[in-house]
């Protein structure tokens, strides 16, 4: 009876009332999955497990030290191997699935078409890719269309994320692949409008490539 | 002008990042990684470009990791109270433990909505002609005006 009060949907009333409205079965339960799994908090470091198999565990009672007062209640940030340890951007693989990304392709599909105002067909297509060369690609499907490795080609999929070398797709098979950058040309496909990106003069780090010039006529070599 | 415009591309793009860690988180709650890697993205293309956030989105991001703030998804709400009358809500990442202490103050008014604030930013068209009321008029005329200056930032 009690687990019937718990999934039972908010009434009618009080959804107009709260704003709030009650999600699908598989959603609610995602959420629910979830949010015990983080309200349970479990850390690496009081992981005991872990502790038995990886380290030699002295027996002897040392005091622990006392941390040194920070002066300000600031928050660092994290440095590079506590960025490691944390494995801060890898994407799990139980999370790869190709179907959970759809909704992304769809958002950034509006975005685009909203960042061309409108993407017309008469619209000028090098006007386009001005602009373009200044938008976030995460959420495109791209295609590899030309590499130097033969293998990369034709691989389709997600684009997940973009990092200085290398771009992280994630294909209808929900496989994760790893492309670099160097040496190989995309295709990003909107509403009919192909166009391709050298990977080789797009080496940089998403968030680098707003700030920086192109150079209009660049050397193709591949 | 064409600096007004090149910020927009920016604003947007940093409007797009945060929805799609909204949707990434929404559609799994459990990766975080992914949610966490876009809003880190917003934030050094914030910080490159010095475009200033608004409130509302700095208070959703976690300053240490970067991760995205979603009560009972990625982080706690709590009340705390200090004295008997000054309380706080104390907002905590799950994930790396860093917490955020805002003051529960009704008459509190941000910065971004006092008038001062909005006069600051009349005052600088005076110097430049990069003003913030501007792009309400040149944007009818954006899509004629913004083909010369793609050709004279080519040069």
């Amino acid at each position: 009876m009690e687990e019937a009060l718990v999934r039972a949907t908010i009434p009618q009333d009080l959804v107009k009332a709260l704003g709030v409205e009650s999600q699908t079965r598989s959603k609610a339960d995602a959420f629910t999955q979830a949010f015990l799994k983080n309200s349970i908090q479990q850390h690496s470091r009081h992981n005991l497990k872990n502790m038995l198999t990886h380290k030699a565990v002295i027996l002897g009672y040392t005091r622990p030290k006392k941390e040194k007062k920070r002066s300000s209640k600031k928050a660092k940030g994290l440095n590079a191997r506590q960025k490691r340890a944390m494995k801060i951007f890898d994407i799990k693989p139980e999370h790869q699935k190709y179907e959970l990304f759809l909704p992304l392709h769809d958002l950034w599909r509006q975005y685009i078409i909203d960042l061309c105002n409108g993407l017309k067909p008469s619209c000028n297509p090098q006007f386009v890719q001005q602009k373009l060369l200044k938008a976030d690609f995460h959420g495109a499907i791209i295609t590899v269309v030309r590499s130097k490795c033969p293998s990369y080609v034709g691989t389709t999929g997600i684009l997940v994320q973009e990092f200085k070398h290398v771009f992280k797709i994630i294909s209808k098979e929900d496989k994760l692949k790893v492309i670099p950058k160097r040496n190989s040309v995309f295709s990003v496909e909107i509403n009919g409008f192909v166009s391709h990106i050298y990977g080789s003069k797009f080496e940089q780090r998403a968030s680098e490539r707003s700030a920086k010039k192109f150079k209009v006529r660049g050397t193709i070599d591949l | 002008m064409a600096g007004q415009l090149k910020d927009k591309e920016a604003y947007q793009r940093l409007n797009y990042l945060y929805q799609a860690a909204h949707c990434v988180l929404s559609q799994n709650p459990e990766n975080v990684e992914l949610a966490r890697f876009y809003c880190f993205t917003q934030k050094t293309i914030a910080r490159r470009l010095v475009l200033r956030q608004d409130p509302s989105v700095k208070r959703t991001l976690c300053k240490k990791c970067c991760s995205l703030l979603i009560p009972g998804v990625t982080a706690t709400t709590r009340q705390r109270r200090k004295n008997r009358k000054t309380r706080f809500t104390v907002v905590k990442c799950l994930l790396c433990g860093q917490s955020k202490t805002l003051l529960n103050n009704p008459d509190y008014c941000l910065w971004v909505d006092r008038p001062e604030a909005q006069l600051q930013q009349q005052k600088q068209p005076d110097r430049g002609p990069s003003v913030k009321n501007q792009p309400k008029d040149s944007d009818p005329d954006k899509s004629a005006s913004s083909t010369p200056s793609t050709s004279t930032a080519g040069t």
